[in-house]
């Protein structure tokens, strides 16, 4: 997907390189998290992927094809959640489809599917801004794959999130996922949610924005079982799981570290 | 009345407990509202009675400078029977002036809030009408009579060309910066679900843009209503500034107040019938 990605920034007549050359794929219905420092370029890469931002040198494909702009087929989720306010939560969960042109009828029954997939039965006519922060969320994640994306993108989707929405809402897009499999890229800056979500982690440093390593958490979570456990803490309980934690945050520290000395090659751990 | 007001508030609070959250917090607009009305009156009655005190009872001011009630009051009746005054009666005379504000701010919202959408839309139009419309805007709109005058008469047309100028601005600059003002994530995730242009247009922008269109539109009516009665004192033959002048020519305080009552009461029930609409197209923002 993308293959030696460059994104340079002008900043007051001084050229910033934010990523230099990035490169990873994402497989078929595979989730890919991205963890890095704030700044390593992380909501860059998914803003290029969803068509919103170009690289400077590079490419950005999904199939075969160059991102040349946005489109339904690599729908976004926002950590802003993004809902249309003057929207009900139908409306809003209906808006791609409406878009493309859905007839109305066969438009309700997928909005239908989704809201009670989502949980979200008794609030369809309601305005976002009456629906807690997790309820909103929701919505946007229903609005995103009720449009059946080939991609999708979430961009720190539950970092506006308290605490316990937020576990909440990652053991549901677990859920989600299981019944409804997806290609996705997800952007957070938990390593642990990176972690418990997805089945290949890519650590980002910082300034410019470079991968560190990529980590194969699938064959783990096989291995290991991690599906049995129904709930967040039990599997952050798991040895397996500390073990990965503890080897992303390490290289994540280490950056922090290393930062004074620029130039010190990254070699895996 | 203060104890009505507390033992409203009372149960006010304990609905709220008993009922649903929706439920409660309606019935707290509600009682806000009870509650608004009763302070209103309370601020408007004492006045009501001091003037009255002030001119009929103790006659501190005398009825040349400030008319009594009762002077309101006849003028009042003079006005409303037979050719009435000035021209007409007062139904004639509020209609006459209502027809051209509703006139001039219709044409002025019909033009500006298109206008002040593309601009925040497209940065070629704003580059193009922002500096015409800079220079332009700080000339009082009731500085364009003379011409207004030269150009359409003493009819309806050259009030209606001044208040539309006088409306127009508000519009544009508030529509505008309604759209300036637009998240532009929302825009974005219109974007990512697809969304063209057009549509983007439809379901982002304008909605966005709403609450600030209104802004403006309440600003452009009190612009309208002003000066109206501004164009109507320099030069008219019906309208409650022609009211207003004649009455000042003949010395008729009661006439100038009870005229003046009424741009008053019209200016305040336009802009309120602005709200009312404004909440059924806005019913998102509760």
């Amino acid at each position: 997907m993308f293959r030696n990605v460059k994104r340079a920034f002008r900043r007051s007549d001084q050229e910033v390189l934010a990523l230099d050359d990035v490169s990873f794929e994402v497989g078929e219905k595979e989730f890919v998290a991205i963890v890095g420092p704030s700044g390593c370029g992380k909501t860059t890469l998914l803003r290029m992927a969803a068509g919103l931002d170009f690289p400077s040198a590079g490419s950005v494909l999904v199939g075969a094809h160059e991102v040349a702009g946005p489109g339904p087929d690599r729908a976004v989720v926002f950590q802003q959640f993004a809902l249309f306010p003057w929207k009900t939560v139908e409306e809003n969960i209906g808006f791609g489809l409406r878009c493309r042109g859905t007839p109305s009828d066969a438009r309700a029954a997928i909005v239908a599917r989704y809201v009670e997939l989502m949980g979200l039965q008794g609030y369809e006519r309601a305005y976002p801004q009456q629906l807690s922060g997790g309820m909103q969320q929701r919505v946007a994640i229903a609005r995103s794959y009720a449009l059946d994306p080939d991609v999708l993108l979430m961009d720190e989707p539950f970092g506006a999130l308290d605490a316990q929405t937020r576990v909440v809402m990652q053991e549901e897009l677990i859920k989600l996922c299981r019944v409804n499999p997806r290609t996705a890229l997800f952007i957070t800056h938990s390593v642990e949610e990176a972690v418990y979500l997805a089945d290949r982690v890519v650590v980002m440093t910082r300034s410019p924005g470079r991968i560190r390593e990529i980590l194969d958490i699938a064959s783990v979570r096989r291995r290991e079982a991690w599906e049995k456990l129904e709930h967040v803490e039990e599997v952050m309980d798991l040895e397996s799981f500390v073990h990965l934690r503890t080897r992303i945050w390490r290289m994540l520290r280490e950056q922090q570290e290393g930062a004074a000395v620029p130039g010190v090659p990254a070699q895996p751990a | 009345m203060a104890a009505s007001v507390r033992s409203a508030s009372a149960t006010g609070r304990s609905s709220a407990v008993s009922s649903s959250a929706t439920r409660a917090t309606r019935d707290a607009k509600r009682l806000g509202g009870q509650r608004r009305a009763v302070l209103a009156l309370a601020a408007i009655v004492p006045l009501l009675i001091l003037w009255y005190v002030l001119t009929s009872v103790t006659h501190t001011v005398s009825p040349g400078r400030f008319p009594s009630p009762h002077d309101v009051y006849q003028a009042a009746l003079q006005i409303s029977h037979g050719n009435g005054y000035a021209g007409g009666t007062m139904s004639r005379q509020v209609w006459q002036s209502s027809k051209l504000v509703l006139m001039g701010f219709a044409v002025a919202s019909g033009v500006g809030v298109p206008l002040g959408l593309l601009m925040g839309w497209s940065r070629r139009a704003e580059a193009l009408i922002n500096p015409a419309f800079l220079l332009l805007r700080p000339i009082p709109p009731l500085a364009w009579i003379p011409l207004a005058i030269l150009w359409f008469g003493l009819g309806d047309g050259a009030k209606i060309f001044v208040i539309w100028f006088a409306a127009f601005v508000p519009a544009v600059i508030n529509s505008h910066t309604g759209v300036r003002n637009l998240d532009p994530t929302l825009i974005a995730a219109a974007r990512v679900h697809g969304a063209s242009p057009p549509q983007i247009v439809r379901h982002v922008l304008i909605p966005g843009a709403l609450p600030m269109i209104f802004t403006g539109l309440r600003l452009s009516l009190q612009a309208s209503w002003t000066t109206l009665v501004a164009a109507e004192l320099v030069g008219a033959i019906l309208g409650l500034g022609h009211v207003l002048i004649v009455a000042s020519l003949d010395i008729y305080p009661g006439m100038i107040l009870y005229a003046m009552i009424w741009v008053g009461i019209m200016g305040a029930a336009m802009t309120k019938a602005l709200g009312v609409v404004e909440k059924r197209v806005i019913p998102w923002r509760s």
